[in-house]
C-alpha cells in the first residue's frame, strides 16, 4: 500500500525484535559510538521539544508522539485511538484536507501516523527547507483539528478503518491470534484486554462527540511529545516551535492509573480454527512491560532461544528433530505489561503435541541450566551494529529519543538501555527463565476449519469461537 | 508638573498599550498563511570510484565517513529466470540459502556462531534477475566479516541432509502460500499475463521443489556465482584502497569466471480482450484486485514519463487512485498502481484489497481513473507539478545510509545507465509534458486489453461483478487454471 496510517501489528514488533534487540556484545564494548546528540527542553504550555541535528542528507523528520494508545479507550469504544489517528490527517483549522500530503509527498517526502496500545505518532519526512510548513501543520492539528470536524470526515476513515482491520486482520490467515491472546491474558475491563485495531461494533458506534471529548482530553501540548531530528537550525526551530505551539493553551493532567501486569491463575490451553491449511502453535507467557528491569535480561533470552540457528529452540526443533518449518520467541513489552510469546510452524507429519513437548524439554533444560557465557555473548554480539544502523535514519533516531522521553521521562534512556544489555548476566537470563516460563501460561493451537483434533493435547484445549465480525460479504 | 505627569503617566499607558499591541500581533499570528518553503538544498550525490578487478568484477566504492558502518554486496547480473531450468525452478533461491551451511572448514553452526559474535550476518538471495550476497557490518569487523562471506561463496559444502531439511521447509512456505491472498493474486495475475511458457509466468512448485538435486545445488553454485557478472558495492567508512586490498584477500580465489546473461526473453503471449479472471476464496472479508498488463522494460525511452505518469495515478497516497477508491469511497485501506521495471516486459498493475461488498463498486471506480487519466479527466497542471516535485525532491532519500547508497549506486551499473544518472534526473523528469503523459497512458495501459485478477468470495461478488458489464468472468483456481464449469474453485475450507 503506498500507506498505511497504521496499528503496529505483532508482526511489525516482531521484526523489530529480531531485528533491533538481537544484538550483541563487544567485550570491549564500543560504547563510544552510541551517541545520539541532543537537546531537550519544555514550553511553558508544557510541549516537550527534543532536537537533534544531523546533517547527512538535507532532509529532516519531524515526529510527534501523544502518550495515549487504545490502553486510553473506554469500555465499548474499543479501536477509538486508532480510529483519532486517522481523523488527524484529514485536515484542521487553517490547514484544508489534502494539504498535508501536498506538503509532504508532493516535495518529495512523506507522512503517517501508527497507535500502539501505549501511544499514538505522527510524522513527516520532508526536505529540509520544508521543515516550517511541517510545524504549522502539526501545530494546527493539535491546536485546531475541531474546527473543521464532521461526521462526514468521521464516517469516511470509520470506513478506511474497518477496511484495514479486514485487510490486515480477518483476511489474514493466523490475523486474529493477537485479539485472542489481548482477551485470554488478560481479566475483562483491563486496559490491554482487547487489540489496537479495536472491534467493527465499536468502531461503529464511536461518534462525533467520542471524538471531541478524546481531543480535548488527550491531544494537548502537556501530553505531546515533538522531535524535529535532521538538517535544520535549532535556533531557528525553536523559533518556529514558539511561534505555532507557543500560545496554544495547555490541558488538563492526564491521569495514568496503575495498570496491573497479567496473571494467570491457571493455565489455559485454547484451539481455534483459521482458514489455514497448515497449524501453528502459539504460547505466551504473562511476563513484563518495558518499564521493568527485567524487560532487557527476557529480550536477550529471546535471543538465546530464537533467531540465529544454534538458538536453543531453533537448533533442537528447526535443526536438530526438524518437527518445527519455523519457530520465533520475542519479549513482546508495552509501556505497563509485556507477554513472552512464542509461535511454532510444524513440518507435516508433526503433531502440535509433540511440538508442545518438545518445547517444553527445551525450555525445563534451560530454566535448569542457563544460558552458557558463550550463548550470552552472542545474544549481544549485534547490539553495537544494531544501534548505529538505527541512528541512520532520522525518523529512527527520533523514534528512539521520543520512546525514552514518553516512557522514561529521559529522551536519552537508549543509552541506558544499550548498557544494561550489556550487563546482563547469566544468572539474570536463569532468573528471568525460572520465573516467567516456569509459571502459567496460555497455549492456542490454530487450526485448519474442522481440525480441532489438530489442536496440541486437543482433548484438554477449550475451543474459541470468536464472532465472525460481520457477515459474509456483509454490507454497511 | 501635573499635567506633565499626566502627560508622562499617558506616554507610559501609551507605550504599554504598544506593546501589548505588539504581543497582541504575536498572539494572533495569522495561521491562515502558509509558511514558504526556504530556498532548495543542492542535491548532494555521494562520489564513487569504478574499477574492473583483474577477475573480471566490477568494483565500485563510495565513502561515506558518518558513522563507522561498512555496507558490502556483491550484485550479480541475471537471476532465476536467466539461470533456472523450467523443472528446477526454487533451484536458485535454495542454493543462495545453503551458502549458510558449511564451508570446507566450518560446520553451519561454526558460520553462524561467528556471524553473531561479528554482530553481524551474511545474507543471499537470487531475485528473477539478478541475485546478491552481502553485509552491513561495523568498519572494525568488516575483513573478518568478508572472510566468512568469501568463504561461504567459495567453499560451501551443500550437505545432502542440509537439503532435505531445506526442502522440508521451503514445501511448508509454499502450502503456506496458498492461504496468502496477496500472494494468490500476485501468482494467478502473472500466470494470466504471461502464460506458463514464459519464466515470468513461471515459479517454484511442489514438483519442482521435489526435483532438485544436491548435483543441481553444486552446478548452479558453479555455474552462478562468477565474478565475470559481478558488481561488487562497498559503501561506508572505508577508502577505495582499504575496500579493493580487503576485496583482493577476503575473495582470493575468485578466479575470472562467467559473463553477464543476455535477457532474451520468449514473445509475450498475444494480449487477450479485457477479461475478469475470478479465484475463488470462499469467505473472504476482501476481494484482492489487480488490473493490468505486460509493460516495457527499464531501457524504455518512456521511462521518466510513466514515472511521472504513474505518480499522478497510482504512486502516492494522494494519487487519483487512493484518493478516490480509499479516501473518498471507503473502500479500501489503500489502493495504488506500479510499473515493474526490470529487464523484460514486467507488469503494469493498479490494484488493492477491496471491501467485498464493495468489489463491482471499486473496479467500476478503477477503470473511471484509468480512462480518466488516459483523456478522460486531463492532468492538470498542478498534478504534474506535485508528481515532478515528489519524484525530484525524493532523491535525497535515496542517499540516506550505507545501503541505500549501495543500492542506488548499484542499480545504475545493474541496468547499465548512465553514472550521471541522478545528477540529470531533475532534468529529465521536469522535461516530461503533459502531452507526452496522456501518450505514455493510452500506449500503456491498454485498456480493452487488461486482465483484472480477482481474488475474493465469489458467491459474494459474481453476480454483482457480472452486473458491471465491465468484461467477461473466467473463473480460475489458486494456481490460475481454468475451473470447470459447475466447479466452486475453492480449494480452501
Amino acid at each position: 500500500m503506498t500507506k498505511n496510517r497504521s496499528v503496529l501489528s505483532v508482526f511489525a514488533l516482531l521484526l523489530t525484535i529480531a531485528v533491533g534487540q538481537s544484538v550483541t556484545a563487544q567485550k570491549n564494548g564500543n560504547s563510544s559510538a552510541v551517541k545520539i546528540p541532543f537537546e531537550a527542553y519544555k514550553l511553558p504550555n508544557g510541549l516537550n521539544v527534543i532536537l537533534s541535528v544531523d546533517k547527512t542528507t538535507p532532509t529532516v523528520a519531524v515526529d510527534v508522539w501523544y502518550h495515549v494508545g487504545s490502553k486510553n479507550e473506554m469500555p465499548g469504544r474499543t479501536g477509538f485511538a486508532h480510529l483519532f489517528e486517522h481523523m488527524m490527517f484529514t485536515g484542521s483549522g487553517h490547514v484544508p484536507y489534502g494539504l498535508h500530503d501536498k506538503l509532504t509527498e508532493g516535495v518529495g517526502g512523506n507522512n503517517n501516523g501508527s497507535t500502539t496500545n501505549d501511544r499514538t505518532n505522527y510524522y513527516e519526512n520532508i526536505p529540509s527547507n520544508y521543515l516550517e510548513s511541517t510545524l504549522w501543520i502539526e501545530a494546527d492539528r493539535l491546536g485546531f483539528l475541531l474546527d473543521t470536524l464532521d461526521i462526514a470526515k468521521l464516517n469516511a476513515q470509520r470506513d478506511v478503518v474497518k477496511n484495514e482491520r479486514r485487510q490486515s486482520y480477518d483476511n489474514q490467515p493466523y490475523g486474529r491470534v493477537g485479539e485472542i491472546f489481548y482477551a485470554a491474558m488478560y481479566p475483562k475491563g483491563h486496559p490491554y484486554s482487547w487489540p489496537v485495531i479495536g472491534s467493527m461494533t465499536d468502531l461503529s458506534a464511536a461518534s462525533e462527540e467520542d471524538v471531541k471529548a478524546f481531543f480535548r482530553q488527550y491531544y494537548t501540548p502537556n501530553n505531546a511529545y515533538l522531535a524535529i531530528v535532521g538538517d535544520f537550525e535549532p535556533a531557528q526551530a525553536k523559533a518556529w516551535i514558539t511561534k505555532y505551539f507557543g500560545d496554544l493553551p495547555a490541558g488538563k493532567p492526564v491521569e495514568r492509573p496503575n495498570i496491573a501486569l497479567a496473571k494467570l491463575d491457571a493455565s489455559k490451553r485454547l484451539v481455534y480454527e483459521d482458514r489455514v491449511q497448515v497449524p501453528r502453535l502459539y504460547i505466551q507467557w504473562p511476563s513484563v512491560g518495558t518499564k521493568n528491569a527485567d524487560d532487557v535480561p527476557l529480550s536477550v533470552m529471546s535471543s538465546i532461544l530464537s533467531g540465529s540457528r544454534t538458538a536453543r529452540l531453533t537448533k533442537a526443533l528447526v535443526y536438530d528433530s526438524q518437527m518445527a518449518s519455523n519457530i520465533f520467541a520475542f519479549q513482546n513489552s508495552n509501556e505497563d505489561v509485556g507477554q513472552f510469546q512464542l509461535v511454532v510452524i510444524p513440518r507435516p507429519d508433526h503433531t502440535l503435541t509433540e511440538i508442545e513437548d518438545a518445547v517444553d524439554q527445551v525450555i525445563k533444560k534451560f530454566i535448569s541450566e542457563g544460558p552458557t557465557d558463550d550463548e550470552l555473548q552472542r545474544a549481544k554480539a549485534g547490539l553495537e551494529l544494531g544501534f548505529l544502523r538505527g541512528l541512520e535514519s532520522n525518523l529512527g533516531k527520533a523514534n528512539q529519543l521520543l520512546d525514552g522521553a514518553v516512557f522514561h521521562a529521559d529522551p536519552g534512556h537508549f543509552s541506558i538501555d544499550y548498557q544494561k544489555t550489556l550487563s546482563v548476566t547469566a544468572a539474570d537470563v536463569k532468573r528471568v527463565a525460572a520465573q516467567y516460563l516456569g509459571g502459567n501460561r496460555i497455549v492456542l493451537s490454530v487450526v485448519p476449519k474442522g481440525k480441532r483434533d489438530q489442536a496440541s493435547k486437543s482433548s484438554e484445549s477449550e475451543a474459541v469461537s470468536l464472532l465472525r465480525t460481520e457477515a459474509a460479504g456483509g454490507g454497511k | 508638573m501635573k499635567r506633565h505627569n499626566q502627560v508622562t503617566a499617558l506616554f507610559v499607558t501609551v507605550v504599554i498599550l504598544l506593546a501589548s499591541v505588539a504581543s497582541l500581533a504575536q498572539q494572533t499570528l495569522d495561521r491562515t498563511k502558509v509558511p514558504p518553503p526556504g530556498p532548495s538544498p543542492a542535491l548532494r550525490v555521494p562520489d564513487w570510484t569504478k574499477t574492473q578487478l583483474s577477475n573480471g568484477a566490477t568494483l565500485i566504492v563510495s565513502e561515506r565517513h558518518n558513522l563507522p558502518l561498512i555496507s558490502f554486496t556483491i550484485t550479480f547480473v541475471g537471476g532465476s529466470n536467466q539461470f533456472e531450468s523450467e523443472s528446477k525452478h526454487g533451484v536458485a533461491a535454495m542454493t543462495s540459502s545453503m551458502l549458510t551451511e558449511g564451508t570446507a572448514t566450518k560446520t553451519g553452526d561454526q558460520l553462524s556462531d561467528a556471524l553473531q559474535l561479528l554482530g553481524t550476518n551474511v545474507s543471499a538471495g537470487v531475485g528473477a534477475e539478478e541475485g546478491s550476497i552481502g553485509f552491513v557490518s561495523t568498519s572494525k569487523n568488516f575483513e573478518p566479516t568478508l572472510a566468512l562471506l568469501g568463504d561461504m561463496m567459495l567453499n560451501s559444502t551443500f550437505p545432502a541432509d542440509a537439503l532435505e531439511r531445506l526442502r522440508g521447509r521451503t514445501l511448508v512456505n509454499l502450502t503456506q502460500a496458498k492461504d496468502q491472498p496477496n500472494v494468490i493474486g500476485a501468482q494467478v495475475f502473472a500466470r494470466v499475463l504471461y502464460g506458463a511458457a514464459h519464466p515470468y509466468g513461471q515459479r517454484p512448485t511442489e514438483a519442482s521443489i521435489k526435483a532438485i538435486t544436491r548435483d543441481d545445488v553444486v552446478a548452479f553454485s558453479k555455474a552462478y556465482f562468477q565474478p565475470g557478472r559481478a558488481i561488487i558495492t562497498v559503501v561506508g567508512d572505508t577508502t577505495a584502497a582499504r575496500a579493493k586490498s580487503s576485496i583482493e584477500k577476503g575473495l582470493a580465489g575468485w578466479s575470472k569466471a562467467g559473463d553477464k546473461p543476455s535477457f532474451n526473453y520468449p514473445k509475450v503471449p498475444e494480449l487477450q480482450p479485457a477479461k475478469i479472471y475470478l479465484v475463488d476464496k470462499p469467505g473472504s472479508a476482501q476481494s484482492v484486485v489487480t488490473i493490468g498488463l505486460p509493460g516495457p522494460p527499464r531501457n524504455t525511452p518512456d521511462y521518466f514519463g510513466l514515472q511521472v505518469l504513474n505518480t499522478i495515478l497510482g504512486g502516492q497516497f494522494q494519487s487519483r487512485l487512493n484518493a478516490n477508491i480509499r479516501e473518498e469511497k471507503g473502500y479500501s485501506y489503500g489502493v495504488n498502481s506500479v510499473f515493474s521495471f526490470g529487464k523484460g516486459p514486467g507488469p503494469f498493475r493498479a490494484g488493492g484489497a477491496i471491501f467485498s461488498a464493495k468489489t463491482d463498486a471499486a473496479l467500476i471506480e478503477f477503470m473511471k481513473e484509468l480512462k480518466g487519466i488516459e483523456g478522460d479527466r486531463p492532468i492538470t497542471d498542478e498534478e504534474l507539478k506535485t508528481a515532478k516535485d515528489n519524484l525530484i525532491q525524493g532523491l535525497p532519500a535515496r542517499f540516506a545510509s550505507v545501503s541505500a547508497v549501495s543500492s542506488s549506486i548499484t542499480t545504475l551499473a545493474v541496468q547499465g545507465l548512465p553514472d550521471d544518472y541522478y545528477q540529470n534526473y531533475a532534468k529529465n523528469v521536469s522535461a516530461i509534458t503533459k502531452d507526452d503523459l496522456l501518450r505514455v497512458a493510452k500506449q500503456y495501459i491498454d485498456l480493452a486489453h487488461l486482465a483484472i485478477v480477482i481474488v475474493g468470495d465469489r458467491s459474494a461478488i459474481e453476480a454483482a461483478l457480472k452486473a458491471t458489464n465491465i468484461a467477461p468472468i473466467t473463473i480460475l483456481d489458486i494456481e490460475g487454471n481454468p475451473v470447470a464449469a459447475g466447479g466452486t474453485g475453492a480449494t480452501n475450507r
